[in-house]
């Protein structure tokens, strides 16, 4: 386990570790207080619902699934909570429904994916369609906002402190999922099916069970997330959140999670993050526009996509190579070859 | 190893590459010298804004200082951009956010903080509704006057008889639509437009197909409808547009507020026999000079003062007659510009000089 640790560490972990050395130290030489609690609250405070979701994200692409309808899921959720609350229903009311759909909704995902058998980017496309759909249809062209002042306070304002509401929900889940990812039976079982289904099914694990707990979880966070998000913002339209899904996946790749599923910690996803949110606090300190910051997070995509399978690439080839050169060398020494043994 | 250390140049490069443009860092403000700003439109890609950056830069040289970080965010992602870019500002050392605002008043948290920890925010083309965390406002025209000027057009092309027609507004959270819209509504109650009636308002939240898409869907769904009013620089052109492409131009007409550059050819041809507004180069200017003279000290924001802004001439700080519930200042650029045939060709040339000097 502890060697595992130090292996992992040395290669993608401290990789990310290297990247987000270079930004800290570059963004700590630009900006004189960027160390202090403050701009390391709005650091978080501005990505947060992101992060968030981050943290479930990343069970479901282990294990070998990928939830597109997240961002429409948090858009839905702040929705149901703005137009509920609009019609008269009390605010602490309105959220559990918003938090409810998000449960309903992330359990019909997991249905056809894991006992129908579709794939889950159909499934969760649907979703991404389906649900700002129903949001569109909930608040119309209009922004709702006047939420009582609790609530917003609770987006905007310290809790303990100047740490917010969400940054303390955020370092508990985060917590949370690492012992349920790393030390737990579901995390072991999420790993399994992601290196591979089949496998799982035979061996006796509940591959339908699991993946309706990741794909209900995964709908839950995302709810809970645009909830977090209408009281920071204090206002809901139906785009709340669009485009947030790509930002969110780029993140749980970039933490060395494969896309193929299997593969990935915890630990890298939180590096990732942390490094994410630097950057663009950093671009955005620099003075860097919108259009810019997006540029720059697309090319953090396609390297951590490619660069990982295009090394397995070239390492197969090598690996190739070298098997070749063997039978080579096996055919032209007569004989002695001690370590291999010649067919009979 | 190799893929180890090639990813990390990469990623070093682009990090070093992306902020090798940024800036120095706070400096105290001093009569004459270097005021950094930043100039945050409610996003980029408008002409008007670009329009808006040429007039603040020209200030920017006359008083001798570095000109405003023109940023702003995507289209999409407007008000939680605007939030961040607002938030960070002091960390970046910027003394004055001059703020085209498209939050609502869900950006005053923000604001806020900024001023306390010493940024000033000066807003332009669109306020903070409740002036919660403004220093000043500086308004392109009177926005009652607005209101007036729409029906007035709306009058104008429709004539005695009038007829339906429809609103084609930027996003919902538009400080500055909302307001003139709401001017409008109120100038129609009056006898002389009791022919006018408003069918419909839609959102295209300034973007062209978004706002192409809007337009259309209100020519399918009134076939009543005469006329399309868009207090938008972005909606006017996409409801021309619409209205051409529908083939619709003897039937409809566009009208609204519209860079004179952009709806050149839809004035020519008739679908936008009329439409107004204002100089943004003009705004530009105005607003930097109000924010550097406000950084500098030599004015402070209290009504009652009076400043000279370089080739536009003396200003004062009022409180805003048009926000009257709340506690909010205002500097007044001027009058509108009314744009038709016999001066749209004029008005696009002079906008395409001064944009490309």
């Amino acid at each position: 386990m502890a060697r595992e640790l130090l292996r992992r560490l040395r290669s993608w972990e401290g990789l990310l570790l290297l990247c987000l050395l270079v930004v800290l130290a570059y963004n700590i030489s630009r900006v004189p207080n960027f160390l202090t609690m403050g701009n390391q609250i709005n650091l978080f405070q501005l990505g947060i619902e992101k992060a968030i979701v981050i943290l479930a994200m990343t069970f479901v692409i282990i294990s070998g699934e990928i939830d597109l309808s997240v961002a429409s899921m948090m858009g839905l959720s702040a929705a149901v909570t703005a137009a509920a609350f609009e019609s008269g229903v009390p605010l602490p009311i309105a959220i559990l429904l918003a938090l409810s759909v998000g449960v309903g909704f992330g359990l019909i995902n997991g249905y056809f994916v894991a006992v129908v058998g579709l794939s889950s980017l159909a499934v969760t496309l649907a979703g991404y369609i389906g649900f700002r759909g129903l949001a569109r249809l909930l608040v119309q062209d209009r922004s709702v906002g006047d939420f009582p002042d609790w609530f917003t306070d609770l987006g905007q304002r310290g809790l303990i402190g100047p740490i917010t509401l969400s940054i303390v929900i955020y370092v508990v889940l985060a917590i949370f999922a690492i012992i349920v990812l790393h030390f737990s039976g579901l995390g072991r079982l999420t790993y399994v099916i992601g290196n591979s289904a089949p496998v799982a099914r035979y061996s006796g694990v509940s591959v339908v069970r699991t993946r309706m707990i990741i794909f209900m979880m995964s709908g839950l966070v995302a709810s809970l997330a645009g909830i977090l998000m209408a009281a920071r913002l204090g206002a809901v339209r139906a785009s709340t959140a669009e485009g947030f899904e790509l930002d969110i996946i780029t993140v749980v790749l970039l933490g060395g999670v494969s896309i193929f599923g299997g593969v990935g910690s915890m630990v890298g996803v939180l590096l990732a993050t942390y490094l994410v949110l630097n950057l663009r606090n950093g671009l955005v300190i620099a003075g860097v526009t919108g259009n810019t910051q997006t540029g720059i997070i697309g090319l953090l995509l396609i390297l951590s996509v490619l660069l990982p399978n295009l090394a397995e690439r070239v390492r197969e080839r090598l690996h190739r190579r070298q098997a070749d050169a063997v039978v080579r060398n096996q055919e032209t020494p007569p004989g002695d070859t001690p370590w291999v043994t010649e067919p009979g | 190893m190799k893929r180890r250390e090639l990813l990390a140049g990469a990623l070093g490069a682009g990090v070093l590459i992306v902020n090798k443009s940024s800036l120095t860092l706070a400096q105290t403000p001093a009569a004459g010298g270097d005021v950094k700003m930043m100039l945050l439109p409610k996003f980029l890609g408008i002409a008007v804004f670009d329009q808006a950056n040429a007039g603040a830069q020209e200030a920017a040289a006359e008083l001798g200082s570095v000109g405003p970080d023109f940023v702003g965010p995507t289209a999409e992602n407007s008000v939680a951009g605007q939030i961040e870019f607002v938030t960070n500002a002091p960390a970046g050392g910027y003394q004055v956010v001059m703020l085209s605002n498209n939050s609502g008043d869900q950006i005053v948290p923000a604001v806020e903080a900024a001023q306390e920890a010493g940024t000033l925010v000066v807003t332009w083309d669109s306020p903070i509704p409740d002036g919660t965390g403004e220093s000043v406002f500086v308004a392109q025209v009177d926005f009652t006057e607005t209101g007036v000027v729409m029906a007035d057009m709306a009058l104008s092309i429709l004539g005695e008889e009038g007829g339906q027609f429809a609103i084609l507004s930027a996003s919902p959270d538009a400080a500055n639509q909302n307001a003139w819209i709401a001017a409008m509504e109120n100038a129609l109650k009056d006898e002389k437009y009791a022919n006018l009636e408003l069918v419909e308002t839609v959102y295209g939240d300034d973007q062209s197909e978004k706002s192409y898409e809007q337009a259309q869907a209100l020519i399918d769904k009134n076939p009543d409808m005469k006329l399309i009013m868009a207090p938008t620089s972005v909606g006017i052109v996409s409801a021309a547009k619409a209205v051409q492409d529908e083939g619709l131009g003897d039937e409809i007409k566009v009208s609204g507020l519209g860079d004179p550059s952009e709806m050149l050819e839809y004035t020519l041809n008739g679908i936008a026999p009329e439409f107004a507004l204002w100089s943004f180069i003009d705004l530009g200017y105005l607003t930097y000079y109000v924010s550097y003279l406000l950084a500098t000290g030599e004015i402070t924001a209290e009504a009652g003062q009076t400043f000279t802004a370089g080739r536009l001439g003396d200003y004062e700080i009022t409180k805003d007659p048009t926000r009257p519930d709340v506690e909010a200042l205002r500097v007044l650029l001027g009058p509108f510009s009314i744009y038709n045939i016999d001066n749209v060709q004029a008005a696009s040339d002079a906008i395409k000089a001064a944009a490309s000097s």
